[in-house]
């Protein structure tokens, strides 16, 4: 298995530079010069123009570009950030990086334990009325836009407050004065996480229950005089289990690249907003931070996904 | 006269049919629709009929792996139809099943080991010992006590229903009941699972209720034959006396299609080909249930369902116009053609 996961990681190279060069050279084609932005800037004079010139080596050809940039990243350089006073995009991403980490934790462990419990639950009972109304607030969720829902929740939250001056929630930006302010802050971008992402996952796992629920062998496990419930976790789940897997390592993937909306919405300083106000600004090294980290994450966690096939299937060998 | 081990009275399992947005039932499928047998200590009782007779639906009912409609199952004089799970879960360690598809019905997820000692465990034998228990019922069903390592997919289809028997006898079980345990299995390999049961039988005192619709194989195994009709049992008897002297002219239509290896004896064969198709099991036909398809059924077959009558010892058969012995369907046939002409 070793062997394995070594084998997937060095496959997951080409791949990871293959994203670097396609976002590189994108950002670089579609936003144009970074320099036009010094056009509309009445402060900034002959040195700032300079400096740009010298930090991203624009008297160089695009693909020279990339190569000192590649040099740099294996290097542990990210570059440095234009639109935000030359800091090290270093810093900057780790800061953004563990403020996303705090709304992907917590979205990701509620999302796993809901949409597990809630398709078991769905399967068990089928065609009951629990069954009938949580596929309803299935529909509701994975029809409902993400931005929207943001919306309606800060809404809700600053009429409650106008009205009886509950102050519970915060609905904008990061607050991590202490412990409290923190829950106050992550709790309507979370909440608004968790329904988009539970909503679909729980309709999935339903149906990978059902077919097991119906299976041969656990006809059999009945045969053998087990409890219900042993029939359930032990031969119902352990099956069930492998697509709600990949699933969710897929979605924990997309979490962590940053939810891009969500973070917009509720102004979260997270890798979403890194990203988009990056490409706002031309902010090169920043835009390809973000887009190398993700590609990266995105290759990790299917093969996470790949790992956990095998320990959960017996007949996936992965060798 | 000692008591039947098993007793099975009346029984009735239908499943509605649901349709529709608000799921209202709108019909019943009779699968089993009142089955009487009675099974005596290390008989095998063999069950055929025609796919989607209910035979399968009768095997899960009498473990109530389905729930019975009405109509009792008694073991050992004891109603098990309305025991609470926690007697049911007891009782599974006296009547077992083996299924009929084994690629289906071993968990994939599970070793052998996990798969055969799982009973065990559940039923309060301690890890080591049910090993120990697993090993002897691998070897007892052909298979190396090493194999409990591997996974089920690392077996042929014959060796994987040996394991569901060694799972299904793992527990030592008075009764078990076999659904189609050969049919998903090649000719060779079949011969040599209804040799294993028959050996298994002789040394543990099984009972066999034996599902196919293999008729050889039927004949090879069991002591007595009942022929199950949409529903219903149409005629029951000693083994001999059931292929020697059949009654019910569905039992001579199905004793006729089984082929003889003789190919001039083949040719010169007399086929009883019944017409049409199987009726729905959810609108069975009036009076008897074979009579849209019976060559010699008469008005009477319409109006009145047939009493389930012993014609000689031990042979029961439910028809109005039973075959006499020693007489063909097809003489009949001839017969009554001529009669109409």
């Amino acid at each position: 298995m070793l062997a394995y996961a070594l084998r997937r990681i060095l496959q997951a190279i080409p791949i990871i530079l293959l994203a670097t060069v396609i976002a590189f050279f994108a950002v670089t084609w579609a936003n144009g010069d970074p320099r036009a932005r010094l056009a509309t800037c009445t402060t900034c004079d002959e040195s700032a123009y300079d400096r740009i010139v010298e930090l991203y080596e624009l008297d160089k050809p695009t693909y020279q570009r990339y190569v000192s940039w590649l040099g740099d990243v294996v290097t542990g350089d990210l570059g440095i950030s234009t639109s935000q006073g030359e800091r090290p995009v270093n810093e900057i991403f780790w800061e953004r990086f563990r403020n996303t980490l705090l709304l992907a934790l917590p979205a990701f462990v509620i999302v796993a334990v809901l949409s597990l419990v809630l398709s078991v639950y769905q399967a068990i009972k089928q065609y009951s009325f629990g069954d009938y109304a949580l596929s309803a607030f299935s529909y509701f969720g994975l029809s409902m836009p993400t931005f929207f829902f943001g919306l309606v929740l800060q809404a809700i939250v600053i009429q409650l407050n106008n009205s009886f001056g509950w102050k519970f929630f915060w609905t904008q930006g990061l607050h991590d004065e202490n412990f409290k302010e923190l829950i106050a802050s992550i709790t309507l971008p979370v909440l608004t996480l968790v329904l988009i992402s539970v909503a679909g996952e729980t309709r999935f796992g339903r149906a990978s229950m059902l077919e097991i629920k119906n299976s041969e062998y656990i006809r059999t496990a009945r045969a053998k005089g087990l409890s219900e419930r042993r029939v359930v976790f032990r031969h119902m789940l352990r099956n069930a289990l492998i697509p709600l897997v990949t699933i969710w390592a897929l979605d924990f993937a997309a979490l962590l690249s940053g939810a891009v909306i969500t973070e917009s919405v509720f102004s979260w300083p997270g890798l979403g907003r890194m990203l988009l106000d990056g490409i706002f600004a031309t902010d090169l090294d920043v835009v390809m931070a973000v887009v190398t980290a993700l590609s990266i994450m995105a290759v990790l966690f299917n093969l996470f996904a790949d790992l956990l096939y095998g320990v959960l299937d017996p007949r996936i060998r992965l060798d | 006269m000692t008591e039947p081990i098993l007793e099975v009275e009346n029984l009735v399992t239908h499943f509605p049919i649901k349709a529709g947005f608000f799921r209202r039932q709108v019909g019943v499928v009779h699968a089993v629709d009142g089955v009487s047998l009675a099974v005596d200590e290390r008989e095998t009782l063999g069950i055929v009929g025609e796919s989607g007779c209910g035979k399968t639906t009768l095997g899960r009912t009498i473990l109530r792996l389905e729930e019975p409609t009405s109509g009792r199952v008694l073991y050992n004089g004891e109603d098990i139809t309305d025991a609470s799970n926690e007697r049911m879960r007891d009782l599974r360690a006296e009547l077992q099943i083996v299924f009929q598809d084994p690629y289906a019905s071993l968990n994939p997820r599970h070793s052998i080991n996990d798969i055969v000692a799982e009973p065990l465990l559940v039923h309060g034998w301690d890890r080591k010992k049910a090993l120990d228990k697993t090993g002897d019922l691998l070897k007892a069903v052909g298979l190396l006590p090493e194999h409990g390592n591997r996974y089920p997919h690392e077996f042929s289809g014959g060796q994987r229903q040996r394991i569901g028997i060694a799972r299904a006898l793992a527990l030592e079980p008075a009764v078990i009941i076999l659904d189609e345990p050969v049919s998903a299995l090649d000719v060779s390999v079949q011969a040599q699972v209804i040799n294993l049961l028959e050996d298994l039988q002789d040394q543990h005192g099984l009972t066999y209720l034996f599902i196919a619709h293999d008729l050889s194989v039927v004949r090879h195994i069991s002591d007595r034959i009942a022929v199950m009709y949409l529903g219903r049992v149409a005629e029951l008897a000693d083994r001999d006396e059931l292929y020697e002297n059949p009654a019910h002219p569905y039992t001579h239509s199905l004793l006729s299609a089984v082929p003889v290896a003789d190919p001039d004896l083949e040719r010169a064969r007399n086929r009883i080909v019944l017409e049409g198709d199987t009726p729905s099991p959810s609108a069975p036909p009036s009076g008897c249930r074979f009579r849209t398809r019976c060559p010699i059924a008469q008005p009477l077959c319409a109006e009145a369902e047939p009493e389930f009558t012993e014609i000689s010892p031990g042979h029961f058969v439910a028809c109005h116009y039973p075959v006499p012995p020693g007489q063909s369907l097809v003489d009949l046939v001839g017969s009554s053609a001529a009669a109409a002409g």
